[in-house]
């Protein structure tokens, strides 16, 4: 069974500055088998965003259909969590009371949402932070607990809003290889959006090269996991692979 | 070290350092001068002593009247005045400043109403309400709850408005149904603004509830300010305003600068 099907999907809008409609989306269809670790690469306005947003629920769709472990999709719910670009964590709560906002919602009592919020803490690497508040860490720690957060409500398809865009490039390197740690323990089904190429050929199984609103190719990445960038960074593999993404995503 | 030569930075070093061991040191000392100032002037003899009555003269009025029974008793009136104007604010503000917050519906169609009764301030209804209700009590519950309201639902609105549009996501991602938006999500943003709102109305009110005992009072601060005008007594009259100030203080002191630490300051939401 299929983790995330996408048939057809648009999205347009009237723009009220311009005066008409425009089209952001159209006729995006794409499989995400479950385990799965999808990066979906394009410039600024390539319509990006506004897919997750519609994978996501956040905005209604104009068109096609998408379909999560076998339901349509219609609004947001816990079968997709959501990893934010502003990590969007709650700021009067404390780490651990973040991680466990998704089972305390399912009505998991207190004792086993902390526990599992523990778990999820400690697969992130922040099993020491579990008592402080967001505004109290660091931007790359505030990520990993917006990871965290959203993984503990284990979802089918784990959506990612380029979140690392905004830290530091020695953070975001070590981000992106304790990502690929753990969806290699987890085998969570990822959709990363990014506008990075190096990022999404190191992070993906397969590249979503997207153009103008359509998807102007798909690549499989074939590197050997585990991956880190001291090993990769001279990879002929990866360079090759690098070039070709970015060679699509600047004709786009 | 040029600065620690200087007595006065000396002087002033060893002050710091016994503010930072004795936080209410730092709150009483700013009014030595003003109070040494005052009883200077008195004591010149610039104005006669009847018009114009220091410190000393102050606190033996104090000692009378606490004594009598009679600042007690009118202190208890206005406080619980201001207790009762500010709970009814508080309990129908906030709900309303949720439902206008979250509503574009009710935003529509109350916003311009709430604006336009905001400006027609307190003191303003006290002709109306004279002759509605009478010089009593009915009169001063409106005032405050009318002074208290505004403020708190106008924050209120303000607090729900500013929460960022991710932060809603994320709850109805992570599987929070509408209610538990509101109550986990809406009400903890929106309490440093909601808080704001109670410090501006509290502080509105508590000034609105002295001049409508003045007019309307037979009991209370403003009215014992105004029944000491009748009798010519202007010690009284500065004690009335000396206990004005020090009952602001301390409310600010005891609830609303504790309410404010352990809220938006704490989760860095306000700049500290």
């Amino acid at each position: 069974m299929k983790s995330l099907s996408i048939r057809n999907l648009s999205k347009t809008y009237f723009d009220p500055y311009a005066g008409k409609h425009v089209t952001a989306v159209q006729a995006v269809s794409l499989d995400v088998p479950e385990g799965e670790f999808v990066c979906v690469v394009g410039p600024s306005g390539c319509g990006k965003t506004t897919i997750l947003n519609m994978i996501a629920g956040f905005i209604p769709l104009s068109g096609g259909e998408i379909v999560v472990d076998g339901r349509s999709v219609s609004g947001p719910g816990p079968d997709r969590g959501v990893v934010f670009q502003s990590h969007a964590l709650f700021p009067w709560k404390t780490v651990l009371e973040n991680v466990a906002f998704g089972p305390k919602m399912r009505g998991v009592p207190l004792a086993d949402r902390e526990a599992i919020a523990r778990e999820y803490l400690a697969l992130a690497g922040l099993a020491h932070a579990a008592d402080r508040y967001p505004n109290e860490l660091s931007g790359g720690m505030q990520q990993r607990v917006g990871v965290a957060r959203a993984l503990a409500n284990q979802p089918a398809v784990l959506l990612m809003d380029e979140p690392f865009a905004s830290v530091d490039a020695q953070t975001r390197m070590t981000l992106q290889e304790e990502l690929t740690r753990i969806w290699q323990e987890r085998r969570p089904t990822i959709i990363f959006i990014t506008h990075d190429v190096p990022e999404a050929v190191f992070l993906a199984n397969r590249v979503v090269v997207l153009s103008k609103g359509r998807v102007l190719k798909e690549i499989d990445i074939d590197l050997p996991r585990p991956r880190v960038w001291d090993a990769l960074i001279e990879d002929e593999r990866f360079k090759t692979l690098s070039a070709q993404v970015l060679q699509l995503v600047r004709s786009a | 070290m040029i600065a620690a030569e200087n007595p006065f930075a000396r002087v002033w070093g060893a002050y710091l350092r016994l503010i930072a061991r004795f936080p209410s040191v730092g709150q009483i000392v700013p009014f030595l001068p003003l109070i040494a100032l005052w009883a200077l002037v008195v004591e010149l003899g610039v104005f006669p002593r009847a018009f114009f009555p220091g410190p000393v003269d102050v606190v033996q009025s104090f000692i009378t009247l606490t004594w009598k029974g009679i600042l007690p008793a009118y202190l208890e009136d206005s406080v619980v005045r201001l207790l009762v104007g500010a709970a009814v604010g508080i309990a129908v503000g906030i709900p309303l400043g949720l439902l206008v917050g979250l509503s574009s519906k009710a935003h529509k169609a109350l916003w311009p109403i709430l604006l336009f009764f905001q400006a027609i301030g307190d003191i303003a209804w006290l002709p109306l309400l004279i002759i509605w209700f009478g010089f009593g009590l009915q009169t001063m519950t409106f005032v405050i709850v009318y002074t208290v309201l505004f403020p708190v639902v106008l924050n209120t609105v303000l607090g729900v408005r500013s929460i960022p549009l991710e932060l809603h996501r994320a709850g109805r991602s992570l599987g929070a149904p509408p209610w538990r938006i509101v109550t986990e999500i809406v009400v903890p943003g929106a309490l440093p603004n909601i808080i704001t709102g109670l410090r501006n109305g509290l502080g509105y009110g508590w000034r609105a509830l002295i001049a409508a005992e003045m007019i309307v009072g037979t009991s209370g601060i403003g009215f014992l300010m105004f029944d000491s005008r009748r009798a010519g007594s202007v010690v009284e009259i500065l004690l009335g305003m000396i206990v004005l100030g020090l009952l602001w203080y301390a409310v600010d002191a005891l609830i609303l600068a504790p309410l404010e630490r352990a809220t938006g300051q704490r989760w860095g939401l306000v700049a500290r």
